[in-house]
């Protein structure tokens, strides 16, 4: 609760802030939003227009600037073009603003999207971006908001056609780099992406981008006429299909939208479809640069062309894209198609044939039928866009010279993987180590004493070091309990795999935990290679080193025992919570001093979190690891699978009654009977050291007294933790 | 309790047998009734399979699509902490070691708590995203 109260004087406040329901349908946009924060000058604003939709900024010309709502504009609202030079002579135009959900449904790291208000100049430059709502974990606590908007400023007077990316470009690489936010990498790739994206659409829509010409198809004519099933194995025709439920709808067992569509002016597939005098009437009206696609509905109640379409208007609900290029069509561009001349073809309940107009569009490169929808959210009753596509690529033996290579851009998250390379492989080579020197433990502890532990803590410190210095402040790879909610709520929402290969120490990292959890436990994380867990016991360690010594404790066994539930509590609850609202859960999860030690840093956060932070660290020096024993929500999460780890430590039947390793057992993991709960070792291997440790072990330093009295000779000790027994072999062998 | 104070009547069928390993494997962890618990625990066992039941048609439900996401996960959290007491009754063991191995030990309420809702976080999270993947399941 204490975090709560000092969560809220530094509360992000467009953390899953309110919007009204009437923002992404309302034609008067401005209305709900700053529209004028950001494009600086404006002081009227259009209604929605265009497809997807943006408003135009409008400056009085007359030093008028008192605010005029231009209401009035419905006329030409579904116009599209360019607007240079408006029909009011009073004003001019100086820009445009849009809503990134308006144009594109690219999810953030939650798997909702950022919901931003982006203004645009005539001549395509970035003036101004505003985040109105995001629900971002990350940003909700562990960074300030304001390092979002901070990095959003990074586009104000950008070029919307330039190629815009997140990070330093390397050599032979020409794109503009942005500076990312530290530690929420994949929030701003999504960002970076929704803002490229909703720029070059509107640009290319008001004739800012010009489109790309594409070289046309050359057809390959062939001899034979291919059936309805023939073309949909060829590739020739596609579906798409909506579900109910991808609308926000209930399911029904119907879908909400089943089309099938296909491209036309190939001669053999034209006539497939058409039949040979439609598909050479039809031909001959087209202009050359014009294309026919044809549409059919063979399930769902829903009309494609839109039950509200007007005479003279746009059909709002299908368009067609090819890379960045959008193609909409009008009123003139629509033609009836009353059957299918294709054996086997589906019924269909509703059909088009439409015709893009335009140079850009080339049959050579695939394209994508883009079915455009508002879904519905069942909890608020919002509506928003979001849109649905498959794609379309005339099959190699439909095309002169098969089909073009067409170079796909590099994926984000590979090109950050390959930045990150090196970083990456020297990552991935520590775990490695550390996996294997604790996999040849029994070799280690053997050449140890508990005195001289040196074979061990090499090791161990140059994990404790490296996960600290590297893992921790350089790479920020620091996991917490916030990525295991987050995963839950991506899996309920939108999982995306690529936006967690955006942040591969992460990624990595949680794949090494989870393959390791269930072979060992938690302990070779927690207590090898966790930066925070690291950095606590290394304080106390130095302080033990630097003469604190006599300083240092171990809570009572009684009050630790009591207390050690608290982590499973704080897990549970969080869990708990995260079912009812994510956003309190993240804020809860500020029990964890990650952010603050490692990704925001002590002294960049409100003086709560540095001073939680100072108390544990301190604490730290005078107790083992009193985080990582009582508070840590993820070290309770990966305790839990710890229960059934396949390998745990050895143990000897004298363990039963000698305490011996359960004094010397910082964790306190060891009870009286001398079993040890996986769920609280670190896997220090101090136990496995005095396991072996002749002089060490009280029933193995026994034995060896036993047998020096004897005059017995000290064999090897094995894997039981006793002598090797010497059996004498029986006479006719020995002979 | 260590494992030599194991129940040896309480350990699975195929604790000591090769054969059907899988299944029952699978009835081991998705059925937490043993016949010994039902003689000496009858009520709580009893109440344990009415509530096994309706979680079962909630499941169902939710199968048929009438059934919200957030009711789901209310009714399998709420089932799972019943398990756990059917379990210290009925099985009160989990496995020690690779679970390919046939090695068990006595379970403690925690080891009993973090084997069911892990198990159960499985096969509840399988349940979802396979019910969501059919689209039957509202989000
Ligand atoms: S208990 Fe938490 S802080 Fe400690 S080592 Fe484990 S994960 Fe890290
Ligand atoms: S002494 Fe043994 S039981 Fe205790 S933490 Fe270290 S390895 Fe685990």
């Amino acid at each position: 609760m204490l975090m709560l109260m000092f969560a809220s004087a530094v509360y992000a406040n467009s953390y899953e802030a309110p919007l009204p329901a009437e923002l992404s349908t309302d034609p008067d946009l401005c209305a709900y939003v700053p529209c004028g924060d950001v494009i600086a000058g404006a002081d009227s604003f259009s209604e929605r227009k265009g497809k997807p939709t943006y408003v135009e900024a409008y400056r009085s010309k007359k030093g008028d600037h008192g605010k005029i709502d231009d209401h009035e504009s419905n006329g030409d609202s579904q116009e599209g073009g360019n607007h240079h030079g408006d029909k009011n002579d009073d004003r001019e135009l100086i820009g445009y603003v849009f809503l990134s959900t308006d144009i594109v449904d690219i999810p953030a790291y939650s798997g909702k999207p950022v919901v931003t208000l982006i203004g645009m100049d005539t001549k395509g430059i970035i003036t101004g971006a505003k985040v109105l709502r995001h629900s971002e974990p990350i940003l909700l606590l562990g960074i300030p908001e304001g390092e979002l908007t901070k990095f959003i400023k990074q586009y104000v007077g950008k070029f919307v056609g330039d190629k815009i990316e997140i990070g330093k470009p390397r050599e032979g690489q020409s794109y503009i780099g942005l500076d990312a936010i530290t530690g929420a990498t994949v929030t701003v790739v999504a960002q970076n992406q929704v803002m490229m994206r909703c720029g070059v659409q509107i640009a290319r829509q008001v004739g800012i981008l010009k489109p790309t010409i594409r070289p046309q198809a050359k057809f390959t004519e062939l001899a034979k006429s291919p059936t309805w099933d023939d073309l949909v194995t060829e590739g020739g025709v596609q579906r798409l299909l909506v579900k109910r439920e991808d609308v926000g709808l209930e399911a029904t067992g119907t879908p909400y939208l089943d089309l099938w569509f296909g491209y036309l002016n190939q001669p053999t597939l034209g006539r497939a479809i058409l039949g040979k005098s439609n598909y050479e009437s039809l031909m001959t009206r087209l202009k050359p640069d014009e294309h026919a696609i044809f549409i059919i509905r063979t399930g769902g109640g829903e009309s494609f062309k839109g039950s509200g379409f007007v005479r003279g208007g746009i059909y709002d609900r299908i368009q067609v894209a090819q890379e960045m290029d959008t193609f909409t069509f009008r009123d003139l561009d629509y033609l009836n198609l009353y059957g299918i001349e294709a054996a086997g073809a589906p019924a269909f309940n509703e059909s088009a044939i439409f015709i893009i107009r335009s140079k850009s569009f080339s049959a050579a490169y695939p394209w994508k039928l883009v079915f455009l929808a508002n879904k519905m959210d069942k909890s608020t009753g919002h509506r928003t866009f979001t849109s649905f596509d498959a794609e379309s690529w005339l099959p190699d033996a439909y095309l002169q010279g098969g089909r073009p290579v067409v170079i796909v851009p590099e994926p984000t998250w590979l090109r950050i993987w390959k930045d990150k390379a090196w970083g990456i492989v020297a990552f991935t080579a520590l775990l490695l180590l550390i996996g294997t020197v604790y996999a040849k433990r029994d070799w280690l502890v053997r050449r140890c004493t508990r005195k001289n532990k040196y074979w061990v803590d090499g090791f161990k410190y140059f994990g404790w070091i490296a996960s600290i210095g590297f893992v921790g402040f350089a790479m920020m790879a620091q996991p917490s309990i916030t990525q295991v909610l987050t995963w839950f709520h991506a899996l309920l929402f939108h999982w995306e795999w690529e936006l967690f290969l955006t942040d591969p120490f992460i990624f990595i990292f949680w794949w090494f935990i989870i393959i390791t959890v269930f072979i060992w436990g938690r302990g070779l994380f927690c207590g090898w290679l966790c930066p925070f867990g690291s950095l606590s016991e290394l304080l106390y360690k130095m302080g033990g080193w630097v003469g604190l010594k006599r300083f240092q404790f171990l809570l009572p066994e009684r009050i630790h025992h009591q207390l050690k539930w608290l982590k499973y509590a704080i897990f549970y609850g969080l869990l708990a919570v995260s079912f009812f609202s994510m956003g309190l859960a993240e804020k809860l999860a500020e029990v964890e001093p990650f952010k603050t030690t490692f990704l925001v840093g002590i002294f960049n956060r409100a003086w709560p979190y540095t001073l939680f932070v100072a108390i544990l660290l301190g604490l730290s020096i005078f107790t083992e690891r009193p985080f990582c024993k009582y508070l840590c929500p993820l070290g309770a999460a990966l305790a839990i699978p710890t229960t059934f780890r396949w390998f745990g430590l050895k143990r000897k039947p004298a363990c039963t009654t000698c305490s011996a390793c359960a004094k010397g057992c910082g964790s306190l993991a060891i009870n009286p009977k001398g079993e040890i709960d996986q769920r609280e070792c670190m896997l220090c291997l101090d136990c496995m050291v005095m396991y072996y440790d002749e002089h060490a072990c009280p029933p193995l330093s026994q034995e060896r007294k036993r047998r020096e009295r004897a005059g017995l000779p000290l064999t090897p000790v094995g894997a039981d933790g006793h002598y090797i027994p010497i059996m004498p072999l029986p006479a006719e062998e020995k002979r | 309790m260590s494992s030599s104070d194991l129940d040896p009547y309480r350990l699975p069928p195929y604790a000591d047998s090769a054969h059907a390993w899988l299944l029952h494997e699978a009835v081991d962890h998705l059925w937490p009734w043993s016949q010994r618990g039902f003689r000496h625990h009858k009520w709580v066992l009893a109440i344990g399979l009415v509530l096994a039941l309706a979680v079962s048609m909630v499941w169902v439900l939710a199968g048929l699509g009438r059934m919200t996401a957030g009711a789901v996960i209310g009714w399998w959290a709420g089932w799972s902490v019943f398990e756990i007491v059917i379990r210290m009754y009925s099985k009160p063991y989990i496995k020690e070691g690779p679970w390919w191995q046939r090695h068990y030990r006595p379970a403690s309420i925690m080891d009993m708590l973090c084997y069911v809702s892990f198990k159960n976080l499985l096969v509840g999270a399988a349940l979802f995203v396979g019910l969501k993947t059919l689209g039957l399941l509202q989000m």
